[in-house]
């Protein structure tokens, strides 16, 4: 039956559009990407070969590296501070009553589904020096000398900016994860309830374990999500104090679309594209390896 | 430990639910309350802010941007992919496995790294200044996901389905759209959401291809109002915050059981 359906023709029909699509505005601006980045191209015309000039330039510009530092800054914070809290908010939302857990699920997803402008713009006025709430905070319990003008000044600014993202990605991870520990069948845990277990020794020895899976997915995202951190730097700080909060995507838009060089911007975006797939195939080497079947 | 635990989280919820409040609460405040009691309860519930930024925002053109990129973007997508995943799962095609293949690529490229050649792509195609500039883009880009979960989808079904419709003698464009369009229907509204969730509040591209006023979507058109009205008037900005979140957030009311459903599809698929 479906051998009568499958002719040339109908196979192009359906085929086909979504081919194109995704070849012409997913695929194909991949290859230009490489072509351009050994050009001297200003957006408009090329101005000629240059061989690895740009990506030896790019190299020895110092916001490179502070792009770099910033970039891997907010990787860590959300792989090694916002992984185990969204874990931990999934394993206690686990333990809780229905209504508590609906709480705790509708709070946690707000962040999420809000504009990253609203988000980034309302944390830049708690971050205020003068009323903002941080400082008001402080000052209300008599460490005034603690204030501080977080966005401007060179050692808080990134962390500052790190901890508003992961005050929006928190809940939405641990939702996440919260649907992988609704996947493990209920037997896994008769034997440990019945040695009597605590609860952090089931969630270390049982749950965590038999939820790799998911780990693994909420891994990659948040892994890919902070490799291309670029939206809340634009909002909160534009990239300073100077260079300071640039990222590496925000060095890229930074070179290409500001200073008009998109030769440099794309050697930026390729070296980028590699250090992407390094880790991404890291990932998938190393953190749970067999798919586990129920 | 128990209660310290719990009051922890209790915390937490509430932190996250914080700024929500004070947007809104922000919005109803006057300009010399704003900077005296920036965190509590308004003492007088003005209005003011409301009527101000709704003429000094233009927040109908950029809703109605916004609501144009995502409509657009999901219909072609849904389209285009369920076709496609139509195809890979119950067409016999020497290709499906390649072609599989190749469109499950699209999951790992960010659209942040192909930026610069997708601006002159779309410059040279003449579309920069028009809404297909960001729907076409954003379609490529959603396509991946929408296939792998629809050829998921239809692999599960019998094959005797189109057999029905062959002895009445309808052909394959008839039986797709009158067989399996209605039983994919459940994986399409999963799908319509996930999309809805990215590309409403997509930042990075709009920024670079919406640079006329007149296609700025939300995100884009909420941050150069920030710009043009400065830092010192946070009762608008407030205002206009409020005023571009409740779609959202009304969306989330109404569907947050559906919206959960469908991230937890996303997780679960790959």
């Amino acid at each position: 039956m479906n051998k009568y359906y499958s002719t040339n023709m109908s196979i192009f029909v359906f085929a086909a559009p979504a081919l194109l699509l995704f070849t012409v505005f997913c695929v194909y601006p991949l290859l230009p990407q490489i072509w351009m980045s050994l050009h001297n191209h200003d957006g408009f015309r090329n101005l000629g070969f240059v061989g690895l000039d740009n990506y030896r330039e790019m190299i020895a510009n110092s916001s490179f590296w502070t792009a770099h530092k910033n970039t891997y800054l907010i990787v860590a914070i959300s792989i090694l501070l916002g992984l185990p809290l969204s874990m931990m908010l999934a394993l206690y939302m686990d333990s809780q009553t229905p209504n508590l857990r609906r709480f705790f699920k509708s709070a946690a997803m707000f962040p999420a589904i809000l504009s990253v402008t609203v988000v980034a713009q309302i944390w830049v006025a708690f971050y205020e020096p003068n009323w903002g709430l941080f400082n008001s905070l402080l000052k209300a319990v008599g460490l005034e000398s603690w204030t501080k003008s977080w966005l401007t000044d060179q050692y808080t600014v990134m962390p500052s900016i790190g901890l508003t993202f992961l005050w929006q990605y928190i809940g939405l991870n641990a939702i996440l994860l919260y649907t992988g520990i609704k996947t493990i069948p209920k037997q896994y845990y008769e034997a440990a309830l019945i040695d009597g277990a605590s609860f952090v020794k089931v969630s270390l020895r049982i749950t965590i374990p038999l939820m790799q899976d998911v780990i693994k997915y909420v891994l990659i995202l948040s892994m890919l999500g902070s490799m291309a951190f670029y939206s809340h730097v634009r909002i909160m700080t534009s990239g300073g104090p100077g260079d300071l909060s640039r990222t590496v995507v925000y060095q890229m838009y930074y070179i290409a679309f500001e200073t008009s060089q998109f030769g440099k911007g794309t050697a930026i975006a390729v070296l980028f594209v590699l250090e992407c797939l390094l880790i991404s195939f890291l990932i998938q080497r190393f953190v749970a390896r067999e798919r586990l079947e129920f | 430990m128990k209660y310290l635990i719990r009051l922890f989280w209790l915390i937490a919820g509430c932190t996250f639910l914080f700024p929500l409040y004070w947007m809104f609460s922000m919005s109803f405040k006057t300009k010399s309350e704003a900077y005296n009691n920036p965190f509590g309860i308004p003492q007088i519930w003005d209005w003011l802010n409301y009527s101000e930024a709704l003429t000094k925002y233009p927040f109908f053109l950029y809703l109605k941007n916004s609501l144009i990129y995502t409509i657009g973007t999901i219909a072609i997508t849904l389209v285009a992919g369920s076709m496609l995943a139509y195809c890979l799962s119950r067409m016999q095609w020497r290709w499906n496995a390649a072609a599989l293949f190749y469109i499950s690529l699209g999951l790992i490229v960010p659209i942040e790294v192909v930026v610069i050649p997708l601006f002159q792509l779309i410059k040279s195609l003449y579309i920069k200044d028009s809404y297909l500039g960001l729907i076409l883009p954003y379609t490529g880009f959603s396509l991946a996901a929408c296939v792998l979960m629809l050829y998921a989808f239809l692999r599960t079904l019998p094959k005797e389905l189109e057999e029905a419709a062959c002895i009445d003698g309808s052909n394959v464009y008839q039986a797709f759209i009158r067989i399996i369009f209605p039983i994919v229907m459940p994986a399409l509204v999963t799908q319509s959401i996930l999309i809805f969730m990215r590309i409403w509040n997509e930042f990075p591209l709009a920024f670079i291809i919406a640079g006329k006023d007149q296609f700025r979507p939300l995100t884009i058109g909420l941050l150069s109002f920030y710009i043009n009205v400065g830092i010192s008037d946070w009762g608008i900005i407030a205002a206009s915050m409020v005023l571009s979140s409740l779609p959202t957030i009304i969306v989330y009311l109404i569907g947050n059981e559906k919206i959960e459903h469908a991230l937890t599809a996303g997780a679960i698929l790959k």
